[in-house]
């Protein structure tokens, strides 16, 4: 077995034909989930926000990204920032809920002021009643810790470490696949931005999202036009993996009305879409007519948020005629997305099986499922490798 | 200097969670007092008019920060 160098309860072999599947505790163990808290989400580039959650300059939003408080933020120039949502002071939270943002970021607690770019504009009182400066406390200094961020397909994505190529390095590989989708996207907002609470490790949203060998057993209405034997898988090792479709079928409405497509896209997109997990937490659609992603947001080991927004190629204020099927698209979406929680959700309860030995990969249908494996024991191994060096 | 009537009104904005009132009020206090030649207590109050007018935008902020440095109370 060419095994990696890491532990057994890590050990992934490098076939898929006599690997094993990551063991329960990086499922339902603290300590693992703290560790890949590391290893797989902050030293990536991790999704954490849709930008249209702050459409507004000046809008912040808070956001516990598991278990780290972060603050994202548009500018009064319009530009996305995130910052650890922390004050320099005493730690106190800065922005507890949602708010557009006039002026400056006031901590509540004494009240120390920063710039929408992070820089600490005021320290009232820090030198005694009414004097607001002091010999010790140097602004300069003292910005609020900024967050390397790179907005892509309306996704706000994070390098919490600071240490991960640039985003458009990490992304090559699928910006290149998907290089005719690079579009400008409209999120319609309301019942096509929608989320599920799950009661799952995020890793297993990923797992289900990335493999069609479950289709046709929890999707079963695809079995009619969208079968099986339809779908290809989508391999790019230590990048992403997924599933396409060479079969793909627009929505229509009532009276025969469709999405317009994307413009410029080749002939393959006619009939084919493709359905990624980009790792580590961002699920992709690219389609015709629409997209969509979902953010995995890990909230302990077994559980995850699962936010969803689908977007278009066209500004659907402008197609009001097209509401109606915006909304049932949606409706379609939200149904789909339905049918997979009771499955991630078992599978987590079937992590507590003692007995249980990470999994038998089927190598001809989980090919994809397997390589998200391997990417997260590599960087496991790279972590712990890291660690010993230090 | 009596501050009975002002600082009910500070009380009523802190609980409805006037900023903009309380940069007004605020500064109205500082203000005085300094005009009254109590700068310690009159740029106590103008910090507080000062941050709050920071926090929503107000353009007041530029002239309370320059009394405040001319008092060598901010840099």
């Amino acid at each position: 077995m060419d095994a990696l160098q890491i532990p057994e309860s890590e050990m992934i072999s490098r076939q898929i034909e006599t690997a094993r599947g990551l063991a329960n505790d990086h499922y339902i163990g603290s300590d693992r989930y703290d560790e890949e808290r590391e290893a797989l989400l902050f030293s990536a580039w991790s999704g954490i926000a849709f930008a249209s959650d702050v459409p507004h300059p000046g809008d912040a939003m808070p956001i516990d990204f598991a278990g780290l408080p972060l603050l994202l933020l548009r500018d009064h120039d319009g530009e996305i920032n995130v910052f650890q949502n922390t004050c320099r002071h005493r730690g106190m939270i800065l922005v507890e809920e949602k708010c557009n943002l006039r002026g400056t970021i006031r901590c509540p607690y004494h009240s120390w002021c920063y710039n929408l770019d992070g820089t600490l504009r005021a320290t009232p009182h820090v030198g005694g009643p009414g004097v607001n400066y002091d010999e010790n406390v140097d602004r300069r200094n003292l910005s609020l810790f900024p967050i390397k961020t790179h907005v892509w397909r309306d996704v706000v994505f994070v390098n919490i470490s600071g240490d991960a190529p640039e985003f458009d390095d990490y992304a090559d590989a699928i910006k290149e696949r998907w290089k005719e989708h690079e579009k400008p996207l409209f999120a319609p907002g309301g019942s096509s931005s929608f989320e599920f609470d799950v009661a799952c490790n995020w890793k297993l949203a990923v797992e289900n999202y990335c493999e069609s060998y479950h289709l046709p057993w929890i999707h079963p209405g695809l079995n009619s036009y969208s079968r099986l034997e339809d779908h290809y898988h989508i391999e790019e090792p230590g990048c992403f993996s997924g599933q396409g479709t060479m079969v793909y079928r627009q929505i229509e409405g009532e009276r025969g009305e469709r999405f317009p497509d994307f413009e410029g896209l080749s002939e393959f997109w006619n009939k084919g879409a493709e359905y990624i997990a980009f790792y580590p937490n961002v699920l992709f659609a690219a389609q015709r007519d629409h997209a969509y992603a979902i953010l995995l947001l890990p909230k302990g080991p077994g559980r995850t948020v699962e936010r969803v927004e689908i977007n278009y190629p066209f500004d659907p204020k402008d197609r009001p005629d097209l509401s109606k099927l915006i909304e049932s698209n949606a409706k379609q979406w939200y149904g789909v997305l339905e049918e997979d929680l009771f499955v991630v959700e078992g599978m987590q309860r079937g992590r507590h099986g003692l007995l249980f030995d990470g999994g038998k990969f089927a190598p001809k249908m989980d090919g994809p499922n397997y390589l998200f494996h391997l990417w997260a024991a590599d960087r496991m191994s790279s972590r712990k490798l890291r660690l010993a060096a230090e | 200097m009596n501050l009975d009537g002002i600082n009910a009104a500070i009380l009523a904005a802190h609980s409805a969670g006037d900023g903009v009132s309380l940069a007004g009020l605020y500064r109205r206090a500082g203000d005085e007092f300094v005009a009254a030649g109590s700068i310690d207590e009159g740029c106590f109050f103008l910090t507080q008019a000062y941050v709050y007018s920071l926090e929503y935008g107000l353009d007041s902020a530029a002239s309370i920060r320059s009394v405040l440095v001319a008092h060598g109370r901010e840099r």
